[in-house]
């Protein structure tokens, strides 16, 4: 899309390009619905798995990138703070209701609103990943930013499933998987702006990404594949797809 | 040359040994409920998990094709184990059914990721004394979490402490056996540590999300073990950077 020069001299627009790609990719999970019945369970299932391994192998590029060039303690804080941080978020945005919900009042409107608002919020977590590596390295970046990408589709897919079970049209649902994952783009934003600026505090940035993205699959990604798919299948998808990101990056970087 | 072999075998059998104390914390363990269950499988995933990282990326140092290619072996052998087992009938001990069948697999997994730790502490050893020294100890300790891996299986479904730091002890034993024959022919076995390292990182990750996640989720709040996961996780990775 840009050659290396206008990305060197313009890096800003290069965040905000790809994260705003990554957030625009998100519509297209909205596309299987459009078919008469749309995905079953299983398809759904294996979308969250897929979604998983992508964050998965990401977290894993960040760690190990981070931990090269940074300190250790620094980069382990930072992801302390990560999964402190996705904790919060999560019980501010009432992950823990939504599970017991999700079987005993799923019609009622606020389970709607609080769905929105922890996809929200777990696309804030994938910002900083999106902005913090840019920083670090503008190559990795877009790597990181195109994987998520893929991974908003399968999200979305889940999301659209939630959504459209619920009486809101597929063509709504696409608009509004797109905006829960809007704050891709401004915290991709914000985190590159912070950490160039502050270029000692980027290994710490790195492990708050890595940390708070291995946390949101274990506890929301992973817990919602299970209750969909077999878990062997869950297992391997989640081990291909990881698998994936980590060689596909040296690919990239050979090239 | 003998005595050089001595002291290797005996740098394997130190490591060996440490990884028993991994069982130690369960002494302290009467009752097990279906909560704590769950729990020990979320800190037994999350030093899994961290074991894998570490693993994966030493690998990929020797060559990352190499590595994933053993990742992919490991993946699909812990499949075809799980295929094979699961018409059979398993006893391990007094235990029965999906518990034995999960004890088995742990055991097996780890006693064969042992094989490629054994194979980098010979390689390792060309490096000289002070290197060899450093490089024991660091086994060694690194070792006793994966003790308390396989203990975190075992001890809630009804292992005594013994059979845990037993069990523990013997999934180590092939660090001494290996270390020798790759000190003896480091270059031959320097090309297949990758694939090594690979197949028990890719092992240890498809382990952790066919048996242990699932079952973590099943007995207790997924927060909880989100958070346990990704601490026992973080533990481990520091853990490995500063040994």
């Amino acid at each position: 899309m840009l050659n290396n020069e206008q990305m060197d001299q313009q890096p800003v627009l290069v965040v905000l390009l790809y994260s705003g790609l990554a957030a625009a990719f998100a519509s297209l999970g909205a596309l299987p619905f459009l078919r008469r019945g749309g995905p079953g369970r299983f398809s759904i299932g294996s979308a969250y798995s897929f979604a998983s391994g992508l964050m998965l192998g990401a977290g894993y590029l960040l760690m190990s990138e981070a931990l090269v060039h940074g300190k250790a303690d620094l980069v382990v804080v930072g992801a302390a703070l990560g999964v402190g941080f996705t904790w919060w978020t999560q019980s501010y945005a009432g992950t823990e209701e939504l599970r017991r919900d999700a079987q005993a009042k799923p019609d009622r409107p606020e389970y709607g609103y609080k769905i929105l608002l922890q996809n929200a919020l777990h696309s804030a977590a994938e910002g900083v990943a999106i902005g913090a590596s840019m920083a670090y390295d503008l190559g990795l970046g877009v790597f990181i930013a195109l994987a998520l990408a893929v991974h908003n589709v399968g999200e979305a897919t889940a999301l659209t499933s939630l959504l459209t079970q619920r009486g809101v049209t597929v063509r709504q649902s696409a608009g509004l998987c797109v905006s829960v994952k809007t704050p891709q783009a401004v915290f991709a934003i914000t985190a590159f702006a912070l950490t160039s600026a502050l270029r000692p505090w980027l290994p710490l940035a790195l492990g708050l990404a890595a940390g708070a993205m291995v946390y949101l699959v274990i506890s929301e990604l992973l817990p919602s594949s299970y209750k969909r798919a077999p878990k062997s299948a869950v297992a391997l998808l989640v081990s291909i797809s990881a698998g994936a990101v980590i060689l596909l990056r040296s690919f990239f970087m050979a090239s | 040359m003998y005595y050089e072999l001595g002291i290797v075998f005996l740098a394997g059998l130190i490591t060996a040994v440490a990884t028993g104390l991994g069982a130690i914390p369960f002494a302290f363990m009467r009752t097990v409920s279906g909560r704590t269950l769950g729990l020990a499988n979320g800190v037994a995933s999350g030093l899994m998990l961290g074991a894998s990282f570490g693993l994966f990326s030493e690998g990929s140092v020797y060559g990352l094709w190499q590595t994933v290619a053993g990742a992919a072996v490991g993946v699909a052998f812990v499949f075809f184990g799980e295929r094979f087992l699961q018409d059979k009938e398993v006893e391990f001990g007094d235990i029965r059914g999906a518990g034995a069948r999960r004890i088995l697999l742990i055991i097996a997994i780890m006693t064969l990721h042992s094989f490629s730790e054994g194979v980098a502490v010979g390689v390792s050893f060309g490096g000289g004394e002070k290197l060899a020294a450093l490089i024991t100890i660091a086994i060694a300790v690194h070792n006793i979490p994966e003790g308390l891996a396989i203990s975190a299986v075992m001890r809630p479904r009804g292992s005594s402490v013994w059979a845990c730091a037993g069990w523990s002890v013997f999934s180590s034993l092939p660090q001494p056996l290996m270390a020798v024959p790759a000190f003896a022919f480091v270059e031959a076995f320097r090309a297949v540590l990758p694939y090594g390292l690979g197949f028990a990182a890719g092992a240890m990750v498809y382990m952790v999300f066919l048996e242990l996640l699932p079952e973590a989720f099943e007995e207790a709040n997924p927060s909880r073990v989100g958070l346990l996961v990704s601490l026992t996780l973080g533990a481990m990775i520091l853990f490995q950077k500063y040994l």
